[in-house]
């Protein structure tokens, strides 16, 4: 029988961490693999749970023939705006198949923009009818605003004690004016479960830089969702879905806009 | 061993870039794809509503669409956009005329030797001509003396009384605001009013003119 050499003993000692490397890395790949495939179903499943709720919901409205569901949503999308316009307030209407916002008020168009880019959920398109008007058959009302810009800016000034210290107020006031370069984006909870987010965009190229940059909407959007995301692997429970429609309009009326509406306000919305 | 190391490190390195990408980027992608909600049964459709054929969804849509035109005045109406100080003249739907305002400053002025305090905004909303009137002659209020740090004079001291101040023309909307025009036309387009609406010569006779005594003015 051959002795062990002290060599021998090495080699054998590196096989043996060579074997423990490869069953590392085994358990690396299958746990990423696994976590992977864990997370991707119970994201699958809370988007499936959401319409299964919405279709629960849509069972007390009356039925929709599905070869007429342009002229329903037409129909719907019109009673929708009457009943906006017998209130008092400021309301949204956001016709995604003429691709148009508009600011109502008493029933008449005080601004209307083209909307530049919009992006909707893939919940929104396996929608079916009764779903649909569950949903948009009448205006929907605004629960929670969130902007990157001052909803309703005011400022507190001191009154002068006397006339040289007013003229030294008017003329600082004077000097302000130049107009502040900010970012616009805003998002709102709907009553019905999804949000709408707004960012204000004056070309595509400058969205682009924007995200790059960090001060665009989805940029923010995506840094929730990390965190949001790990929270919910680690807990294994399934993350929380919201469908969302993201609208891109030029900057200042996204800045009127997010300014006219009211904390409360209708919204009708056309897809 | 080091060799070792290096596997292991990128071993690690590559399943947690496949993991972070998968779940910031693949899967939220196919959540927001109609991919997710394959295969989901829609809820139950039934063969239409009761009574609803084509055409007379159609005569709905009609009688709708006349029903939300006929909110929009007829006659001349003003939208005025205090965000971007601009307003929009308009009879029908038609635009007659457009051009740069001022509106209010959004500022609290407090004073509190005086135990005084307004607030200097634009409302929105809609509101009608109450009254018109040419040459108009302001009546400074009291805060008109507080912010030009001088002392209030009495209800009807004749220091109260300016004109030329606003203009050519002057169209109340209630509550104190009206739209007149301005000596300040340097400021125009800037959100520096007391709230009312302040236009340049030109579309202030313009808007003087074609607004009667009761047309609307949408303000936002």
């Amino acid at each position: 029988m051959k002795e062990n050499s002290e060599e021998d003993f090495d080699s054998l000692f590196v096989e043996n961490k060579r074997s423990g490397v490869k069953y590392i890395v085994i358990i690396i790949v299958l746990s990423v693999l696994t976590l992977t495939a864990i997370y991707a179903y119970l994201s699958v499943s809370s988007v499936r749970d959401r319409m299964k709720v919405a279709q629960v919901q849509a069972e007390g409205s009356p039925q929709i023939n599905s070869s007429l569901l342009t002229q329903f949503k037409e129909k719907a999308w019109l009673e929708s705006r009457i009943k906006m316009a017998n209130g008092d307030s400021i309301g949204l209407s956001i016709d995604l198949e003429q691709r148009r916002i508009q600011l109502e008020l008493k029933g008449v168009v005080i601004l209307s923009s083209k909307i530049r880019d919009c992006s909707i959920s893939g919940f929104f398109r396996k929608m079916d009818g009764n779903v649909y008007f569950a949903m948009f058959g009448t205006p929907l009302s605004i629960q929670q605003f969130k902007s990157s810009i001052a909803k309703n800016p005011f400022k507190i000034v001191e009154a002068p004690k006397d006339t040289i210290a007013a003229q030294a107020a008017a003329d600082a006031a004077a000097k302000k004016d130049s107009l502040a370069d900010e970012n616009v984006f805003w998002t709102v909870k709907l009553d019905r479960g999804f949000d709408l987010d707004i960012q204000g965009i004056d070309s595509i190229a400058e969205a682009q830089k924007k995200y790059e940059l960090g001060k665009g909407f989805e940029f923010e959007r995506n840094l929730k969702n990390i965190a949001s995301s790990f929270q919910h692997i680690l807990r294994f429970s399934k993350p929380d879905y919201t469908p969302e429609i993201l609208i891109s309009i030029p900057e200042n009326e996204a800045k009127a806009i997010l300014r006219a509406l009211p904390r409360n306000a209708l919204v009708t919305i056309r897809i | 061993m080091i060799r070792n190391f290096f596997i292991y490190l990128a071993v690690l390195i590559v399943g947690i870039l496949f993991f972070a990408s998968m779940v910031l980027f693949a899967i939220p992608a196919f959540q927001e794809s109609t991919l997710a909600l394959t295969g989901l049964s829609s809820s139950s459709s039934g063969s239409g509503e009761a009574g609803t054929d084509k055409q007379s969804i159609e005569a709905d849509v009609n009688k709708l669409q006349k029903r939300l035109d006929s909110f929009t005045p007829t006659n001349a109406y003003m939208v005025v956009n205090t965000s971007d100080n601009h307003f929009f003249l308009y009879k029908g739907k038609q635009l007659i005329r457009d051009g740069v305002c001022s509106t209010g400053k959004n500022e609290k002025l407090v004073s509190a030797e005086r135990k005084y305090e307004h607030v200097f905004y634009t409302p929105f909303g809609v509101r009608k001509v109450l009254r018109k009137a040419t040459n108009p002659v302001w009546k400074k209020p009291d805060w008109a003396f507080i912010e030009d740090g001088m002392p209030i004079p009495s209800a009807n001291d004749p220091s109260r009384w300016e004109t030329g101040t606003l203009g050519a023309y002057k169209m109340e909307i209630g509550d104190g605001y009206m739209i007149h025009g301005t000596i300040y036309k340097r400021r125009m387009g800037m959100s520096v009013t007391h709230g009312c609406i302040r236009l340049l010569d030109d579309d202030l006779e313009a808007v003087y003119k074609a607004m009667e005594v009761g047309s609307k003015v949408y303000i936002y």
